[in-house]
Formats: C-alpha cells, sequence, structure tokens
C-alpha cells in the first residue's frame, strides 16, 4: 500500500510539473493583459502535433524537438496577439473572450481537416524506466519533469534579469507608465501572448511525449490550467507551479483509494470549493 | 526657437472638450510653470502633450518638429518625459528597477550609470531604499522616484504634474529645491502646479491655465506682481 502510494505520488508530482508550465502560460498571459487565453488548449495541441512530427517525420529526439516547437509557439502567439487580440485589448472581457474562443475554434477546425482526430503517440519508451526503491518510472515521465523545471527557471531568470523580461513585468504592472518611460507596450504585450504561447506548446510536447493526444486533447489540459490558475492564483506563475503539483497528485494518488473516473470530479469540486472560499487563490492573485 | 512649442491646441475625453485653442512655449533650458487652479485643465493639457490623448485641433512641436500625433514611447525615445501625476511608478518593482525603466530612451541608457548616481545625490533616500518594491515607499519618496525615473531617461525636456500633491510642506520645499538643481544643470522643466506661490518662486515664465484656456503669461516675476493673480491665487 505505502509502496504503491509512493509510486502514484511521483508519478502524480512529476506530471504536475508540466501541468504546472501549462498553466504558466495561462497566468502569464492574464497577468501581463487581463486576457484569459481560450486558444490555450489548441495551442498546447499544436505542440503536441509539432514534437510528434518532427519525432515521426525527421527522427529529432522528442526533448530537442521542444525547442523549435517553443519557438513557433513564441511567433504563433505573436500573431494571434496581433491578429485577434491587440483591436480588443482594452475593450471588456467578453471582447477577449470571444476573440481568443473563434481562434480555439480556427485551430480544432484546421487540426482536425489536416490531422484528423486518430490518437497519435510518440513513441520515446526506448529510453526505458528508472527504479528506486519501490518507485518506478519510465525515464521519459522524469527527464518531462526536470525539462519543465529548467523551463520554469530560465523564465524566472528572463523575468528577473534580462531587460525584455522586465519591459514584460512593468507593461503588466502599469501600462501607461510603460509608455511614458519609453517601453513600446503594443509589442510588448505582442512578445508576452508569445511567451505564453509558447509555454503552452513546450508543455504540450512535453505531454505528448508521455501520453497519446490528438488535437482535441488540448482542451482538457486547458481545462486543468484554468484550475491549477484558480488554485495558485490568477496571474501568479509561482502559484501555478504549486497549483500544478497539487493538481498532478491529485491525478497520482486518487486512484489508488477511488475508480479513476472520480479524478476530474473531485479536481473540480476543488476548483468550485477554492473559487467560493478563497477566490484569490492559495497564494493569492497579483492584484 | 522654442524647444517645446503648444500651437493653438484643443482637446478634451468623448463629447467633452477641455482646452480650448491653447498656446504654449517652452524655451531651452529655463523652467517653465503651468499653474491654475483644480480643474482647470493642466493634466489634460500634459496628457495632450505627450501624446496620451490626440489634440482635435493644433499642433505640438517639439524641436522643430510636428509630433501631434506620435504616441507617447516615441516622444519619450526623442527625450520628451512626463512625470505623471499620482507618481504612477511600478509598483511590483524595486526602486532600481524603476530608475532602469526609466532609462528606456536610448539617449538614456548609455548614461544609465552616472544618472543613476546624480538622482542618488539628488535624493540620498532612494539609494538606501533600491532594492525595496516601489510600491512600500511613502509618499515623499515615491515623487523622489517619480522625477528619477524621469531623470534616467536623459530628458530635453522634462514635464512634472503635480510635483507637490498630497505631500507634506518640509517635503514639498525640498523637492521644489532639487528642482532647482535639475535647473542648474541644464534640464529644461515644464512644470505643472496647482501650489502657484511655490512655482512662481521657482520657475522662470509662468503660464496660467482657467477654463481650459491660457489666461495670461509672461515672466514668472511680472506674474507674481499680476493684480489679478494676486487675488485669484495667492489670496492676497
Amino acid at each position: 500500500m505505502v509502496d504503491t502510494l509512493l509510486a502514484s505520488l511521483t508519478d502524480g508530482l512529476l506530471i504536475g510539473v508540466v501541468y504546472g508550465i501549462a498553466a504558466m502560460g495561462l497566468t502569464l498571459i492574464f497577468g501581463v493583459m487581463n486576457v484569459i487565453n481560450l486558444a490555450h488548449g489548441p495551442i498546447m495541441a499544436l505542440g503536441m502535433f509539432g514534437v510528434y512530427l518532427l519525432f515521426t517525420q525527421f527522427g529529432m529526439n522528442p526533448y530537442l524537438a521542444l525547442i523549435p516547437v517553443g519557438f513557433f509557439g513564441l511567433i504563433l502567439g505573436i500573431v494571434i496577439y496581433a491578429v485577434a487580440v491587440n483591436r480588443v485589448i482594452d475593450a471588456p472581457h467578453l471582447s477577449s473572450l470571444l476573440a481568443t474562443f473563434s481562434v480555439n475554434m480556427i485551430i480544432i477546425g484546421l487540426g482536425t481537416a489536416l490531422f484528423t482526430t486518430t490518437f497519435r503517440n510518440v513513441d520515446y519508451s526506448s529510453l526505458g524506466t528508472l527504479t528506486l526503491g519501490p518507485i518506478t518510472v519510465p525515464l521519459t515521465r522524469l527527464v518531462s519533469a526536470l525539462a519543465a523545471l529548467l523551463v520554469t527557471g530560465l523564465l524566472y531568470l528572463f523575468l528577473q534579469r534580462t531587460r525584455l523580461g522586465k519591459y514584460v513585468r512593468a507593461v503588466a504592472n502599469n501600462r501607461t507608465s510603460a509608455g511614458l518611460v519609453g517601453i513600446p507596450s503594443t509589442r510588448v504585450l505582442a512578445f508576452s501572448f508569445g511567451l505564453g504561447s509558447a509555454l503552452a506548446t513546450i508543455a504540450g510536447g512535453l505531454i505528448a511525449i508521455s501520453l497519446p493526444f490528438t488535437i482535441l486533447s488540448g482542451s482538457t489540459y486547458e481545462l486543468k490550467s484554468f484550475v491549477i490558475v484558480v488554485l495558485g492564483g490568477l496571474g501568479n506563475p509561482v502559484g501555478a507551479l504549486i497549483g500544478g503539483l497539487v493538481l498532478g497528485l491529485i491525478e497520482g494518488v486518487v486512484p489508488v483509494f477511488m475508480k479513476t473516473t472520480w479524478v476530474p470530479v473531485l479536481e473540480y469540486v476543488l476548483f468550485v470549493l477554492i473559487l467560493l472560499v478563497r477566490p484569490q487563490g492559495l497564494l493569492g492573485a497579483k492584484r | 526657437m522654442a524647444l517645446l512649442e503648444i500651437r493653438d491646441v484643443s482637446s478634451g475625453y468623448g463629447e467633452l472638450q477641455i482646452i480650448w485653442n491653447a498656446a504654449l512655449a517652452v524655451e531651452q533650458g529655463q523652467l517653465t510653470a503651468l499653474v491654475g487652479s483644480n480643474g482647470a485643465g493642466k493634466t489634460t493639457l500634459l496628457r495632450t502633450i505627450v501624446g496620451q490623448i490626440k489634440p482635435r485641433q493644433g499642433e505640438v512641436w517639439f524641436e522643430g518638429q510636428d509630433v501631434s500625433r506620435l504616441p507617447s514611447y516615441q516622444k519619450a525615445e526623442m527625450g520628451l518625459i512626463l512625470v505623471p501625476e499620482g507618481r504612477q511608478l511600478f509598483t511590483e518593482m524595486s526602486v532600481r528597477e524603476n530608475m532602469e525603466m526609466g532609462a528606456t530612451p536610448r539617449r538614456g541608457r548609455g548614461k544609465m550609470n552616472a544618472n543613476m548616481e546624480r538622482c542618488f545625490t539628488l535624493f540620498p533616500r532612494l539609494k538606501e531604499r533600491a532594492t525595496q518594491k516601489a510600491g512600500t515607499l511613502s509618499g515623499g519618496e515615491q515623487q523622489m522616484l517619480a522625477v528619477s525615473r524621469g531623470i534616467m531617461s536623459d530628458p530635453k525636456v522634462l514635464m512634472i504634474d503635480e510635483l507637490s500633491l498630497g505631500l507634506a510642506p518640509v517635503l514639498t520645499l525640498d523637492l521644489f529645491q532639487s528642482l532647482r538643481k535639475l535647473r542648474a544643470e541644464g534640464i529644461t522643466v515644464l512644470l505643472v502646479e496647482q501650489n502657484v506661490r511655490m512655482a512662481l518662486k521657482v520657475s522662470d515664465y509662468t503660464y496660467v491655465l482657467s477654463e481650459g484656456k491660457v489666461e495670461m503669461h509672461g515672466p514668472s516675476r511680472e506674474v507674481e506682481q499680476d493684480e489679478a493673480v494676486r487675488a485669484s491665487y495667492l489670496g492676497l
């Protein structure tokens, strides 16, 4: 029993870190521009397909494939911002929700036409497993979690140490003042949307390495991201990581005690509870 | 030709027109004051100059160029800098980071360290608090930081909106004295103030704005002696 629990715990934590960076993308965009990106899931799915195609067509190492896939996410996000988001950036929330929802539908439509909805998977199990006492984990899970932690660390350094990263924080903090000191806010907003999308595609790619997926799979993870973001506090990237771990733990540990089908039920009960009792999230939101 | 010139500008918000055919010139190296009572349109005029509001009519000229339609970040790049009313700091960022952000324009970037030292000499309190979040500073310190953020850009014209607003008299005096130092260093300043007495004391030239119109203007010493100004603004 203890052994199973330990194994499930490890499993949960490892996937939780990956959920964490997906949620970080969502929360970063919200924190900077107050826009909830409803195309987050499909963008994740594109990341899954990106890694899949580079792996199956070009035989690229799926972890290395994350670099071009993340870059693609960055460009895609900038384009989405320029085409759909910029014109509604100061409009009421409903406008930006509808705009990003339209992007969501466009990606799903195109994706379904191009890739169909057959399940795919990146078969990289050749990496083997790692056994540590009672715990056996596929190495891909472990490497994925480490990659997600690396991305988190790089994001943190970028936001704290680089000039562009500081522009992102300045625009998030006070967009009017950013303009007054000479920061081109619109370009920084577009870049931030790109950064959030890059995190989504990388998270998608990491999930694809461990689990089967279709173009529609993104939606599931988008919902998870919402739960995580609410758990951690909307607009709070550290909260997103912790929220991701909590959700991962639930997914790992709950099946030990009851049927797996209970997992989403518990997740969304938690979601509603947090909204009712502590709407600012466990760590408190940025604003 | 004046460094900054407002020609026959009208502007406002939506249906509401606030500024009516205002004309104003800021000469190189001078400290120009724009005074008037609450609601006279001083802030609106500054926001029009800096590009947060587009003028409905008239033009804003800076260094011999029509900049009326440029966004504020491009004006900042050119050296036209506003220290906004109510400070508007990056409250979640440290004092030092706020100053770094001030040095965004290319002209300020190269002199970042020198300008930072200059600000710390002017306001030693900021040096002590360099790593603190700007939001945790007192009102006076926030105003010092707001002015410093402006200085960091190495401005050609520094426009300051309500330097004294909400500050204790002692602090106000301190800040006005630092303005004099800035002027002595050669920075051109356009100061907007409700504290008319103080503004007249420190400035070279004064414009009086009333109900969105320039009521009178002249060298500050002459404006100070004007009977109407003494009665309306100085309570004499």
